[in-house]
């Protein structure tokens, strides 16, 4: 997996050096991203896996190459080579009621092929089955594990509780490495977060014009993959791709997708394996995948001299956490902001968490005149993907959307 | 207790505090997956989401229910966060408190928990109309403390073959403590046990440690006694989970010390200390151990990624200790069960 990383970024670097002028963001992502899938697999570098929620900007202030477990569940997906690993899992024991992005975690740290980490940090957001996944984990490895219960409620009392556990994560991390955090690194960290989020905001901003600069592929799983830059360098870079190549794709008239006549949103995750399904809304009915539910900046600027509370309040306050009437309003805010036509929720099979709401979310947004369509698919498992039929749903819901009037936004 | 009040407060999670209601004047209604209403917590909870759960929405939308004066839920896991959102919306007008419940029982989650205790305290006391005190609730322990003894004691004689009607009566006496005003179950449960013991013991079926999470419909269990098992422990959250005795010092603030309890009371696999991880599995297999059992059957509700993710480690944890487990997977209703008689009755046999 080293190697595969290592010819990975090197490849992608080559093309952005084909043409080092053009902002290329995609390949700047997905770079980094490359980057640090090599590191994680080093030997070198300190490793933790974590839960979703986990502050990677403070982690990265540590020195510490982090990452949320999901992301070996996506990679293995999207390179086609989940199966064997969900076999695995399933012989274990995992049944297939189960997560995807999950199953296959266990099966690739079972098959050994996950990197061994240091210690694991799991959060009580965003699902049970994924602070279950990390307890099996630290069993496999062997490492210690520190849990962030994250509060459904951002009032002060919780945000405070929270802050008070990153204290103690650091303390745990520093007993780790040896190593005291850095105040003046962590500062460093945290202004160059909120240089990115302050950018990708608008970089976001300029996504929302009709016809949108973006499409439903240039912001794949950004939302969830991007918070594990934060704190470095790097995110603001592949904000400040975003935001360049927006700015001149609007200059030079040049959509997302041409001739845009449909808007929708990506309701939680995107299916990770290859599919077609994106391809067909955006060559055969011009329908833009324009947001995903966490593409959004939905934290305020973190204050470098008191970092805490902000990062606690970033976690707490992030979609899939709290109450759906929260979810919801975010929701309902995306498809103001977006214009939208319409949204797509891929109910993830063994995801309660984003799923299991599904008809409140859909209510939700009919209330404002967005239809969603719910599609029963798991993300990361494509034995069972019917692709016949969820073209067929998909193109009715399109028809759908094409007859009726346009929601007044 | 502050005054006689039959006002009952619906609960659907063993970690609710259930003396805190009780110290409001209130009696703590289970809220049972037990019921024949329609199908209905489909049209706002996918189908992939417990059925405990969904069966409760669906009493609340069918109004299968006595007259609540209100609704405390706890963030347990998903499904149980879904279950606050979707009463709130089919029950707009209820009251509804949602607490949060810390996944650890660290110091600073028991100092959270009291916090969000309090919080309960002061709903409850805005609803009851008085503030609730120390005073009383130290009343309502004292009160509640004497359960854990009298279950005891039916386990006991469980153990011994000498409770008559076995694990479903036992099941019957947890769903009326559970629900009914606790003078009730109090003398229900003292009546019992002053009845005289059977002198004939029956312990000619095999005895088994069952464990996992909902199984409150008394059937359920006397269906595992008919196919031969006789289940003389039980690590349930509708069974010996919900009653343990609270240690209270009179001079210290109560809430911490209801906070502490319930987070470390056994726990439900949602609850786990992070420097002993699946530990849950060592436990079942020592639970077994001194239970006596030949066996164990697990049964768990489906959908549930906080059993599910972490039966694999008990499985393999009674496999290297030599001890035979039955897994089962139901969803609240008999007939699931049922349908698994043959394999219940198979394990019974290999186990005989």
């Amino acid at each position: 997996m080293y190697q595969y990383f290592k010819d990975m970024a090197a490849g992608i670097e080559a093309k952005i050096q084909q043409d080092p002028d053009l902002p290329n963001p995609r390949k700047k992502y997905a770079l980094e991203t490359a980057r640090l899938g090599s590191r994680l697999y080093s030997g070198k570098d300190t490793v933790a896996w974590c839960g979703i929620a986990v502050p990677f900007d403070l982690l990265n202030a540590m020195g510490i190459t982090s990452c949320f477990v999901e992301f070996v569940g996506a990679v293995l997906a999207a390179t086609g080579m989940a199966e064997p690993f969900l076999e695995e899992a399933e012989q274990a024991g995992f049944v297939g009621d189960t997560c995807g992005f999950h199953r296959t975690v266990i099966g690739a740290a079972r098959k050994q092929i996950m990197p061994e980490p240091d210690f694991l940090i799991a959060t009580t957001c965003p699902c049970s089955g994924g602070i279950a996944i990390m307890e099996n984990l630290a069993r496999i490895f062997n490492k210690e594990l520190f849990v962030l219960n994250v509060p459904q409620t951002d009032e002060p009392r919780n945000v405070r509780y929270l802050a008070d556990q990153l204290k103690d994560m650091v303390e745990f991390i520093s007993r780790h490495t040896g190593k005291p955090l850095d105040l003046e690194r962590l500062r460093r960290a945290i202004e160059c977060t909120n240089k990115a989020s302050a950018t990708m905001k608008a970089a976001y901003r300029l996504a929302q014009q009709i016809p949108s600069p973006t499409n439903g592929r240039l912001l794949i799983n950004f939302g969830i993959v991007w918070p594990l830059f934060m704190g470095t360098p790097a995110a603001i870079e592949i904000a400040q791709a975003y935001l360049d190549e927006f700015i001149a794709r609007i200059k030079n008239g040049a959509p997302g997708v041409a001739d845009e006549k449909l808007r929708l949103l990506w309701i939680q995750n995107r299916i990770q394996f290859n599919n077609p399904l994106v391809e067909l809304l955006e060559k055969e009915y011009q329908t833009n995948i324009v947001s995903d539910e966490l593409n959004d900046i939905y934290w305020d600027p973190i204050d470098p001299d008191d970092p805490y509370p902000g990062m606690a309040r970033r976690a707490i306050t992030i979609p899939f956490n709290g109450n759906i009437q929260d979810r919801i309003k975010h929701l309902r805010k995306l498809a103001r902001a977006y214009q939208l036509d319409g949204a797509i929720n891929p109910c993830n099979w063994g995801c309660r968490q984003g799923t299991g709401a599904k008809g409140m979310i859909s209510e939700g947004l009919k209330e404002i005149g967005i239809p969603v369509l719910n599609l029963e698919v798991d993300c990361v498992d494509k034995r069972n993907f019917a692709e016949g039929q969820l073209r067929t749903r998909l193109e009715a819901f399109i028809e759908m959307l094409e007859n009726q009037p346009r929601p007044q936004h | 207790m502050t005054k006689v009040n039959i006002a009952k407060i619906g609960y659907a999670c063993a970690y609710t505090p259930l003396v805190l209601l009780a110290a409001g004047g209130y009696t703590p209604y289970r809220i049972l997956p037990m019921s024949d209403c329609p199908d209905q917590a489909g049209q706002l909870l996918h189908d992939n989401l417990c059925p405990h759960v969904k069966r409760i929405l669906d009493r609340a939308i069918s109004k299968d229910l006595p007259d609540l004066e209100g609704i405390v839920l706890m963030n347990s896991c998903d499904a149980m966060r879904r279950l606050a959102d979707a009463w709130a919306h089919v029950r707009p007008d209820d009251k509804i408190i949602f607490l949060d419940l810390p996944a650890t029982a660290d110091d600073a989650a028991i100092a959270y928990f009291t916090g969000e205790l309090s919080r309960l305290n002061d709903a409850l006391s805005e609803w009851c109309g008085h503030t609730i005190t120390q005073r009383h609730i130290a009343a309502s322990i004292a009160l509640y403390n004497k359960l854990p003894p009298l279950f005891s004691r039916f386990s006991e004689r469980l153990r011994r073959g000498q409770l008559k009607g076995g694990s479903a009566r036992m099941q019957t006496l947890y769903n009326a403590a559970m629900s009914l005003p606790f003078d009730n179950s109090l003398e229900t449960l003292e009546q019992i046990l002053a009845e005289p013991q059977s002198k004939d013991p029956q312990l000619d079926s095999i005895p088994v440690f069952l464990f996992g999470n909902v199984l409150a419909d008394p059937e359920a269990l006397r269906l595992f006694e008919s196919c031969g098992a006789r289940i003389i422990e039980d690590d349930l959250c509708t069974g010996s989970r919900l009653f343990t005795s609270i240690e209270f010092d009179e001079n210290r603030d109560v809430l911490p010390q209801i906070s502490r309890n319930l987070l470390n009371r056994p726990p439900c696999a949602r609850t786990f200390d992070p420097a002993q991880p699946l530990k849950m599995a060592e436990d079942i297999l020592g639970r077994a151990r001194a239970s006596g059992a030949r066996g164990v059957i697990g049964q768990t509700i489906k959908f549930c990624d906080p059993y599910l993710d972490r039966l694999p480690a008990v499985r393999e944890t009674l496999r290297q200790a030599g001890i035979p487990l039955l897994l089962l997977e139901g969803d609240c209703s008999l007939g699931t069960i049922e349908q698994q008689r043959t394999r219940i009755e198979a394990f019974i046999e290999m186990l005989d």
